[in-house]
């Protein structure tokens, strides 16, 4: 056991990384309408069997090499189907968000669960009920380090999501758009005062949440496969991390992803996989109750 | 792609015409109610796919009608669509869920309305409440388990099996049949987990596996999480024999593994239609290939032969769902997969096999045969 606990915290993180991930996502889009996308989900249920096909289907890669022996194809397709969601995300805008904007937030949150329901079922129905797996990030396999072992998939995950994290944070801190993205979340009618375009930003924003969303299901698919509902599943607990971290706060979500995953891992390894879930939920309780605000201060008081 | 796009189409102006005319009353209606979307979609598609092909190749005389109605993954969802299909016109019999926990639901309806349900879910229970409307065509956890604990004892040698296995109602009964078995056999369980269908990272439970030192390797798990264990199991070293549940036999398991992951696995089945050489098996897996395009497996092949015992009731003359019901009751069907004869409970699959994969090849290969192991050891 105390061999493989290296991996497990490695697994842990790299589970974590990708909570955070889609968590971001969701923080984006809170900080900008004041709502949880909840229909999200269906950004990592889309492109879990997005990449397997852009695997099998994408002409080869003349620089790469043949497909059956490509290394780092996962490179190239992880961009390509972050270009992919974020269109996604622009008609998850335009379909769930726009049409209900005047509305109470309530209804924006059941009109995204709506339109990603339909859209989950939409892509069972195109691409079939079968589990698959997604193309590796670099290369599969593992490496030694003295007696530990560890896989390169799951380095590449973590490596992969902290440098999205990292540039989404960037983005929103140092680019003119990220000041624009802040600003219409701050007060979208002073921006539209100052010539800033709320409506675009917004399904901008919704874009970059939903890109977000499937790097996380492009990063997964390798190492966990693909299973129709597993979107719901990775959702649930990036929800949790936005709980947990402190509403608005994308450093609260992101740290309490990567803290969820090696809790659910570490806990699983010590306890059982049963256990695990429960205390994962009794603990959410317990912050909401000892700390109801998060564990970071929120920057957003309403909730959804 | 394109091609599934054209399937759906078909099913969907085909659905689209069932329903929006009436049920012929000259015409037997069969729905077919069965798991297409959610974490069962795999195993439902198969169901739907089986009865379908039997039902587009009704004997002649025989007319039917059929639709399918998506079930997904709770048991409300099942009552409702058994519901429609009983205001829709009386059916003479459904094909019903393979989700045990759905079964569990629909059965007290059915039997009220008087409609046998036929199915190929697994879960022991479901034969046990004394529902005389309930035919199950897959061998239940009481004859699979038996070849499952069998072939690893007594032809694999083991004597210190571990055991990982669902957390829903079908793992905790093919659990509790596995565990039983196993100490009747001398071997009891050195170790055993339960996962839940949503755990992904398997390294943790694999990591206790390996410390009990077990000497094989049982699974009792859905499709992904039986190929999630075993490509974790083979990442960190652990190349233990395996023995896993029915999901292992579906040809979209083995595909998410490598030759090498598959090496040294293992897995029980009613029917392993690919790996038949049988000519009547090789025309059903062509037709079912050219049909659906993707493989066929044990549950489309049960629920074939499952409504093909109902439209042979039918042929016999049976014209309503009680004559169905009592005709099922009481003959012999040679169905494809196996000879098929209710026990008095329902129970129809009767036999096992063992299919294993040599490493070479996705396609198994049927290294032992059980017949008629109902709980008998």
């Amino acid at each position: 056991m105390g061999a493989s606990i290296p991996q497990l915290l490695v697994n842990g993180v790299a589970l974590g990384a990708a909570y955070a991930l889609i968590a971001l996502g969701f923080v984006l889009v809170i900080n900008a309408v004041g709502v949880v996308m909840a229909g999200g989900f269906v950004a990592v249920t889309i492109t879990e069997y997005l990449t397997p096909w852009a695997n099998d289907n994408l002409p080869d890669l003349a620089f790469i090499g043949p497909r059956a022996s490509a290394v780092g194809l996962g490179l190239v397709i992880l961009p390509l189907t972050m270009v992919v969601m974020a269109v996604l995300g622009l008609l998850f805008s335009a379909l769930a968000y726009a049409p209900l904007r005047h509305r109470p937030p309530v209804s924006v949150f059941i009109s995204t669960i709506a339109v990603g329901l339909i859209l989950q079922h939409g892509a069972n129905a195109v691409f079939g009920p079968e589990p698959r797996v997604g193309p590796p990030l670099v290369v599969d396999g593992n490496f030694a380090l003295g007696p530990i072992t560890l896989s390169i998939q799951q380095l590449s995950v973590i490596f992969a999501a902290g440098c999205l994290i990292t540039g989404t944070g960037l983005l929103l801190s140092r680019s003119q758009l990220g000041r624009q993205l802040r600003a219409v979340a701050q007060d979208p009618e002073m921006a539209e005062a100052i010539g800033i375009s709320a409506g675009h930003c917004i399904a901008i924003t919704f874009a970059l949440a939903v890109a977000l969303a499937g790097s996380a299901g492009m990063l997964l698919s390798n190492q966990f496969f693909v299973a129709p509902s597993d979107g719901g599943l990775f959702m649930l607990k990036a929800y949790i991390a936005v709980t947990v971290g402190g509403w608005g706060r994308l450093d609260g979500a992101a740290f309490a992803a990567l803290l969820i995953g090696v809790f659910e891992v570490m806990m699983a390894a010590f306890v059982s996989y049963v256990m695990a879930e429960a205390l994962l939920y009794a603990g959410v309780l317990l912050v909401l109750l000892v700390r109801p605000s998060g564990l970071l201060r929120e920057t957003i008081q309403r909730r959804t | 792609m394109i091609r599934r796009v054209a399937l759906l189409t078909v099913l969907t102006v085909h659905l689209a015409a069932v329903t929006a005319t009436t049920v012929n009353a000259k015409d037997a209606y069969i729905p077919i109610l069965v798991p297409i979307t959610g974490f069962i979609a795999l195993e439902g598609t198969a169901q739907r796919n089986g009865a379908i092909q039997a039902l587009e190749n009704a004997p002649e005389g025989v007319t039917v009608t059929y639709e399918v109605s998506d079930t997904s993954t709770s048991p409300e969802v099942a009552v409702t669509a058994l519901h429609r299909a009983l205001e829709r016109g009386k059916p003479v019999a459904a094909a019903a869920s393979i989700f045990g926990t759905q079964m569990l639901a629909m059965a007290p309806l059915a039997q009220r309305a008087g409609v046998p349900l036929i199915t190929v879910s697994g879960t022991a229970k479901l034969t046990e409440l004394g529902n005389p409307y309930i035919f199950r065509f897959f061998p239940g956890d009481g004859v699979v388990k038996v070849a499952h604990a069998r072939y690893a004892v007594e032809v694999l040698g083991a004597k210190r099996p571990a055991l990982l296995y669902q957390t829903t109602s079908y793992g905790q009964s093919g659990q509790a049949q596995l565990a039983k078995i196993l100490k009747d056999l001398g071997a009891p369980l050195v170790f055993e987990e339960a996962l839940a269908p949503s755990a992904k990272d398997m390294l943790p439970a694999l990591a206790k596996l390996r410390a009990a030192k077990p000497d094989v390797i049982l699974l009792h798990l859905h499709s992904g999480p039986t190929a999630l264990a075993i490509r974790q199991a083979r990442e960190a070293g652990i190349n233990l024999p395996v023995v896993a549940g029915s999901a292992m036999h579906q040809p979209s398991t083995a595909k998410l593994l490598s030759q090498a992951q598959l090496s040294g696995v293992c897995a029980e089945s009613a029917a392993s239609p690919i790996s038949e050489s049988d000519a009547k098996l090789v025309a059903f897996t062509r037709e079912f290939r050219t049909r659906f395009h993707t493989e066929p497996d044990a549950f489309a092949l049960a629920q074939y032969d499952g409504i093909n015992m109902v439209l042979a009731a039918l042929k016999d003359g049976a014209n309503n769902a009680e004559q169905v019901r009592n005709w099922l009751a009481s003959h012999t069907f040679e169905g494809l997969a196996m000879t098929y004869k209710s026990d008095g409970k329902g129970n129809m699959a009767h036999d096992a096999l063992i299919v294993c994969y040599d490493g070479a090849s996705l396609v198994p290969t049927i290294v032992k045969r059980y017949h008629n192991v109902d709980g008998a050891l």
